[in-house]
């Protein structure tokens, strides 16, 4: 069945237009259920729409607050389905994990990290001025940022689905967070955080601003984001803060010791590919690559220390096998990656 | 005697550098002792946590490189140390070293 109203607008409408708009909330909430999912374990057959029919998505969320101490997991503050508790960083987590399970769920069919309903666990307010984000293995953790050059980093929903990423990763990929691999974890990371972002805000792809942390630096800073997914480089180039880093070609690949051999430097890379072959597609990107990055994740084809030019291949193996030989598909697949000077051999 | 701490990685990808010069300090002979209770080569180990810091701790002739999570004891004292006495400097590009032969 067809639904005419994209399934993000009906599910905005039955949560937020219910005090105004009761008749128009029960109608959206009805269109939502109206049909059962068709998910689990039915193997996709190339040519049939890759978006799974829409389903009410169920997150089970917990939130805790560190309260300014480096100690996890904090005091546990908001659990699923209670109120907004009026704290910014709590309220911005709850909803942006809202829209990060949501996302794996109606469009990838996964339920949660590990595709069984694990709780998503985040722990907000964490360090005196912590200026970062990170994955620990068992939860989300966001810092306040220093109020000069990052505001807390639960402003950015592309920032909270780049985390939540790192637990699916965690749980399919295993990729080893070090050199190309560890790179290739970070693309993995910003590609799906760019596709929550995207997929909330119901953008296509030549509408979506592939920034990777938009609105994580105070107006102080001259830049517009952490990471540009299209342009890697050009985020910021600041005074205090430097120019933006990121190469976005394989002769540019920086070899250092830092950042676990320049993950999140290197990672511009896969990046820009990603992003051109999502915009030579055209429309929304989560129904393309969106959907044959998420095959090669979950494929068990990659090894954990994958490198740049064996993921490549796998997605345009996996373009192929769901959209079929020298389909569009996987020709825009190649160029991204041919653009970055990576070619995939044809396949034979 | 130096003492440089860098600190790169994060969900930013940026590079924070703190530098102190022991023998400037008012209290050089703290410093040599904490310096000495390091035990150097031998980093608690533990898996990489994505997003998270990377702490590089340079004093001539030890070096090493631990996660944010190994900065316990000893390590932590002379990285909140050396933070409390110099303010950071912040490197846009990353410290390169020549490619590896293998890739």
């Amino acid at each position: 069945m067809q639904q005419i109203v994209p399934p993000y607008l009906l599910d905005r409408i039955a949560q937020a237009a219910a005090p105004r708009f009761p008749i128009a909330a029960e109608a959206a909430r009805r269109a939502l259920l109206r049909e059962p999912p068709a998910r689990l374990g039915i193997e996709p057959l190339p040519g049939l729409p890759s978006v799974l029919p829409d389903a009410p998505s169920a997150p089970d969320r917990r939130i805790s607050d560190a309260e300014g101490r480096e100690k996890l997991p904090g005091r546990l503050v908001r659990r699923e389905g209670e109120r907004a508790t009026g704290d910014e960083a709590v309220d911005d987590a709850y909803d942006g994990l809202g829209d990060t399970h949501r996302m794996f769920e109606r469009v990838f069919g996964r339920d949660s990290i590990d595709g069984a309903g694990m709780p998503l666990e985040a722990t907000v307010h964490f360090g005196d001025k912590y200026d970062n984000a990170f994955w620990d293995g068992e939860r989300m953790v966001f810092g306040d940022g220093d109020g000069e050059i990052f505001r807390g980093f639960t402003d950015s929903l592309s920032v909270i689905g780049h985390e939540l990423a790192h637990g699916v990763t965690e749980h399919t990929a295993k990729l080893r967070y070090q050199g190309q691999s560890g790179a290739l974890n970070e693309h993995v990371s910003d590609a799906f955080g760019a596709l929550v972002e995207q997929y909330a805000l119901g953008q296509d792809a030549e509408a979506a601003s592939w920034l990777i942390g938009e609105g994580i630096f105070t107006d102080e800073v001259q830049g517009r984001a952490l990471r540009s997914m299209i342009e890697p480089g050009t985020a910021y180039d600041d005074d205090v803060l430097g120019r933006d880093p990121q190469p976005g070609h394989l002769r540019d690949y920086i070899e250092t010791d830092d950042d676990n051999g320049g993950v999140h430097l290197n990672s511009g890379i896969p990046n820009r590919a990603f992003a051109l072959a999502a915009t030579e597609l055209g429309g929304f990107a989560w129904e393309h690559v969106g959907r044959i990055w998420y095959d090669v994740l979950t494929s068990g084809r990659l090894s954990p220390d994958e490198d740049f030019a064996g993921f490549a291949a796998e997605t345009v193996r996996s373009a192929r096998e769901r959209f079929g030989p020298e389909s569009r598909e996987e020709l825009a697949v190649m160029h991204g990656w041919s653009a970055v000077g990576i070619e995939v051999p044809p396949a034979g | 005697m130096d003492v440089i701490v860098s600190r790169s990685g994060g969900l930013a990808g940026t590079r924070l550098t703190w530098e102190v010069r022991v023998d400037e300090q008012p209290d050089p002979d703290e410093w040599y002792i904490l310096i000495d209770e390091i035990p150097w080569g031998e980093p608690p180990p533990v898996p990489p946590e994505p997003d998270r810091f990377v702490y590089r701790i340079r004093c001539e002739p030890h070096e090493a490189t631990l996660a944010e999570r190994q900065l316990t004891g000893p390590w932590r004292q002379l990285v909140d140390r050396v933070q409390e006495t110099t303010d950071p400097k912040r490197l846009g590009a990353p410290e390169s070293r020549p490619p590896r032969p293998t890739r």
